[in-house]
């Protein structure tokens, strides 16, 4: 079975100033569809750059990206972006923007803008999503005005809209409060298990991770995994480390 | 505080002392056989503890002879004919789990077993040790993929509580993990040094 998304021998680096830093170093990972993979690095891990490569936001400096068995990377900037629009939504809590004056059903139904729908179907469909994600009550509220945790599911709510089959989480919920940050992820777990969508979410928080189906650790380049479930365990070689090659 | 009376703090002693502790919080909510105990214990700890039945037996052995819980034979409730021993507090429990509660934890030895590696090895081993905290780090992960995810619903103490053992889990094996991590990040800059 053709895996949903696979990173070959992908090495991303880059140029501090004084010498080239490797951020990834030729890292392989398999994802199948509807499973669910949680990746553990601390600040500065690499996480962020495995995610955005993986959500195809970024390219890689060598190694083969494929996703549904075609390789992002040979795809022209169109079709990645219409692939991006389709199949694979990325959030991350960072990256939270709002218009001014905009309210949370016209921020969600806009992200639908390329889906041919009038805008009256965006406009349901949001507001489906954002039932779903149990934000339906803040729907004509105007974004600026939203608490940290009614941003989190907001922006959920707009990752889902397009029904993505891979979600990329980096950092989601960087939230105050320890109980809204565990319903959240309960929600998310909930949501991505009732819908068969993919996961590939990373966090320097352990706890964010729970309940998901295989974890992933990352640091120097080099990711660690339980590899379960038909996620293929990435390879720990180093380039500069040869003798090792293919050992765990 | 209360006062630490050594004669009441005995049982507090040797690394079985958590697993005590928790079975005399156990025994206060309901008494029980051995095997529901250790069932109940399992439940609440979670995988990573990998409570042993036997264990189980022997610990409720040794509070009983300290006199924080009492065995009676009775009857089993599916088979009339025979008995098996359960386990009662007695007046002394409550007043001991407050007791442990109140005391300062133990320092304890972290991951031995590498750091006894890491303090005689040669510089030819930098890649067997390398494998040893890759293996350690990947059983950390699974370690912590044995956790039972929260429900993000739970209101009660008992939730919250468990919640914080949960917690707790976490934040020991991410910092194994980091130091797992470190420590590879070092041997891989010398070795990158070296040539």
């Amino acid at each position: 079975m053709t895996p949903l998304l696979s990173l070959v021998n992908v090495s991303k680096g880059y140029n501090d100033g004084a010498r080239e830093v490797l951020v990834l170093d030729r890292v392989c990972l398999e994802l199948d569809a509807g499973i669910t993979v949680g990746v553990y690095g601390t600040r500065r891990s690499g996480k962020s750059t495995l995610l955005r490569l993986a959500a195809g936001i970024a390219l890689p400096d060598t190694g083969a990206i494929h996703f549904d068995g075609r390789n992002i990377a040979k795809m022209s900037s169109r079709e990645r972006g219409r692939l991006l629009r389709s199949q694979i939504a990325f959030m991350s809590a960072a990256d939270w923007r709002a218009n001014p004056g905009e309210s949370v059903a016209e921020h969600v139904a806009t992200s639908l803008g390329s889906e041919g729908l009038t805008l009256r179907e965006a406009r349901r469909r949001a507001m489906r999503v954002l039932d779903l994600v149990d934000a339906g009550s803040v729907a004509e509220e105007l974004t600026s005005s939203l608490s940290l945790t009614e941003r989190a599911r907001v922006m959920l709510a707009r990752a889902l809209a397009r029904e993505p089959r891979l979600l990329v989480l980096d950092e989601p919920a960087l939230l105050p409060s320890l109980g809204d940050r565990d319903r959240f992820y309960a929600l998310l777990r909930d949501t991505a298990q009732q819908r068969g969508i993919a996961l590939l979410m990373a966090s320097e928080e352990m706890t964010a991770l729970q309940g998901l189906g295989v974890f992933v650790s990352i640091a120097d380049g080099e990711l660690v995994s339980t590899g379960s479930l038909g996620t293929v365990v990435p390879l720990p070689g180093r380039r500069r480390l040869g003798a090792e090659r293919g050992g765990q | 505080m209360a006062s630490l009376n050594p004669e009441k703090t005995r049982w507090m002693r040797g690394p079985s002392t958590p697993l005590r502790g928790a079975l005399l919080g156990l025994l206060l909510e309901r008494p029980g056989h051995g095997g529901d105990l250790a069932n109940r214990l399992a439940a609440r700890l979670g995988e990573t503890w990998r409570v042993d039945t036997n264990d189980v037996y022997r610990l409720l052995e040794q509070l009983e002879k300290t006199g924080l819980a009492v065995s009676r034979d009775e009857p089993k409730r599916n088979n009339h004919r025979r008995t098996h021993l359960v386990y009662y507090p007695t007046e002394e429990t409550s007043e001991a789990l407050t007791l442990w509660m109140e005391t300062l934890l133990p320092r304890e030895p972290v991951r031995l077993g590498l750091q006894a590696k890491l303090s005689v090895a040669r510089e030819e081993d930098a890649h067997r040790l390398l494998q040893a905290l890759r293996a350690y780090e990947r059983e950390c992960l699974l370690l912590a993929q044995l956790v039972g995810p929260t429900d993000g619903r739970g209101r009660s103490w008992a939730a919250l509580c468990m919640d914080c053992t949960r917690d707790a889990v976490y934040a020991q094996l991410e910092s194994e993990i980091e130091w797992a991590q470190r420590t590879r990040r070092r041997i891989n800059e010398f070795l990158e040094h070296r040539g």
